[in-house]
């Protein structure tokens, strides 16, 4: 397959509207890159840009080495899944699979093969003689797929080809995504509003921000280690609990709880005594303990799990999630601990990860 | 051709329609348009064999229904459509020897003087117009019946395949 190397690219609008800022990211020969942002954050623009379907304002692109920064989409070697499906409704899935090899004029029988081949890997092959208006949701994605598949190119692009599916069939579609990876050992650029998506999917995950590259990193590193508060509300469902906060020694002093800080997250706070930080808890690092109470204010039992969302002062909620059915009512008060913390400064909102 | 490529190119038909037989058929429809508009534009309907000429439409708006049901058909691998579009292509023949060769052989007179109803120019160019028609229709049809008995060969081998 390939290997990707996107170098500080720009994307600058006729109107002046920068939508990308310095991108950069080497994409690994056989790797699955996702990059998840939400709306308006210019992930699909940055995929459209290496498809070749958007102007690379400033920057290069590099394809297994060489420089494609102005080769037309058609020469990029490049096949992309559309979130629309882009199948054409008149042509059987057979024909809609096989239309780009016969653009180029290559041998039918040859082109019969790869079809048949692609079908079989999704799936298809019962489907063939059908048209896309007799298929699911699920079914036409997968045939977008194989019409990318039966080219063999370098690169896969995938921009939120699951968005239009329901979400038990974008569980069924995501895992079938996986497992073409890696039957395919391909190189994949996919692009995502979904989390899920994003953390299931993806060898490496970009997260951007208003045309920024927030963090680059694998799903553990970009849930377990946040480079910063965006990331860190962004990425996990529900979102991390953030409480303004100030160090005192060696405790976290917040409006209406207090809470002690273990040595290692003192050596982490080095330089912050006594001023003022953002700390982070996931719902999932609430436990039922003593550090500090809410009052509940919503509970939500999911079976395995139970989300109870509190108040802990005035203007200050929390959500955990907790293990298991519990029973609170609404206007109880629960008494709670943090099993897990993160730190990021106030100012710049960049994770705390040693001493300053 | 090896053995493999044309069992390639059996296995694409289960896929691919037949659409050198459906294009046929199309040109079939073509030339038979081109006939009757070069007979219906001339004088012969006003000079001669009226009742011919109102059966003639009739039999060409039948025409034109027919062979595009029948493109449908062998379009799709139908062997009974190629019955069909042999039996209109000898029709096709056929209709040279009505009111082509009739008018052409008859004579009516005009301003006192003896004029042939249908002149050689426009007799042999709706000879060639029905005759390309009935060769369309026919080869239409014979491509059909050769791919339908390919690919029930080939339909056969993969069902003993499978059994």
């Amino acid at each position: 397959m390939a290997t990707l190397n996107i170098q500080h690219i720009d994307k600058i609008y006729d109107n002046n509207v920068q939508a990308v800022f310095d991108f950069n990211l080497d994409v690994k020969d056989g790797e699955l890159i996702v990059l998840v942002g939400p709306s308006g954050c210019g992930k699909s623009t940055t995929l459209r840009m290496v498809a070749g379907l958007e102007d690379i304002s400033a920057g290069h692109l590099l394809l297994d080495g060489k420089d494609i920064t102005q080769t037309p989409a058609k020469d990029r070697d490049m096949a992309m899944v559309f979130q629309s499906y882009a199948l054409y409704g008149h042509m059987t899935i057979y024909e809609n699979m096989a239309f780009s090899l016969t653009l180029r004029k290559e041998n039918p029988n040859v082109i019969h093969k790869k079809v048949l081949a692609a079908a079989e890997i999704l799936g298809l092959t019962s489907q063939l003689n059908k048209k896309p208006s007799q298929l699911s949701g699920g079914q036409r994605q997968r045939v977008a797929m194989g019409r990318s598949i039966v080219r063999n190119p370098k690169v896969f692009l995938f921009d939120e080809p699951l968005s239009n599916l329901d979400a038990k069939l974008r569980g069924a579609t995501r895992r079938e995504i996986l497992l073409l990876h890696k039957r395919l050992q391909a190189t994949m650029m996919y692009v995502t509003h979904d989390q899920t998506e994003a953390l299931t999917l993806a060898d490496r995950i970009v997260c951007m921000s208003m045309g920024h590259v927030q963090q680059v990193g694998t799903p553990l590193e970009l849930y377990d280690d946040p480079a910063n508060v965006f990331v860190a509300s962004f990425i996990g469902l529900p979102p991390m609990n953030f409480f303004d906060v100030k160090v005192e020694g060696d405790r976290l002093v917040g409006k209406g709880f207090s809470v002690g800080l273990t040595p290692e997250e003192k050596a982490r706070l080095k330089g912050y005594d006594g001023r003022e930080i953002t700390l982070g808890v996931r719902p999932e690092n609430i436990v039922e303990g003593s550090d500090f109470k809410a009052t509940v204010t919503n509970s939500e039992n999911l079976g395995m799990n139970t989300l109870v969302y509190g108040n802990v002062a005035s203007g200050v909620k929390a959500t955990a999630k907790l293990k298991g059915w519990k029973s609170y009512q609404v206007g109880d008060t629960a008494s709670f601990s943090f099993n897990r913390k993160h730190f990021f400064d106030k100012e710049t909102t960049n994770a705390i990860r040693g001493g300053k | 051709m090896t053995t493999e490529e044309r069992s390639i190119q059996r296995d694409r038909m289960r896929f691919i329609r037949n659409s050198l037989s459906a294009t046929l058929c199309y040109f079939g429809i073509l030339f038979d348009v081109f006939y009757f508009v070069n007979l219906y534009q001339s004088d012969v309907g006003t000079y001669y064999y009226q009742i011919f000429i109102g059966a003639s439409i009739i039999y060409n708006l039948l025409f034109l229904l027919i062979v595009f049901l029948a493109s449908e058909g062998v379009k799709n691998y139908m062997k009974n459509y190629s019955y069909l579009l042999i039996a209109i292509g000898v029709m096709q023949v056929v209709r040279i020897f009505y009111i082509p060769s009739r008018a052409h052989a008859a004579t009516t007179m005009v301003n006192g003087v003896e004029t042939p109803v249908m002149g050689n120019g426009q007799f042999y160019t709706q000879v060639v117009f029905l005759v390309l028609s009935a060769a369309c229709l026919l080869v239409s049809a014979a491509v059909n019946l050769y791919k339908c008995r390919e690919l029930a060969e080939h339909q056969k081998t993969l069902d003993a395949q499978k059994a």
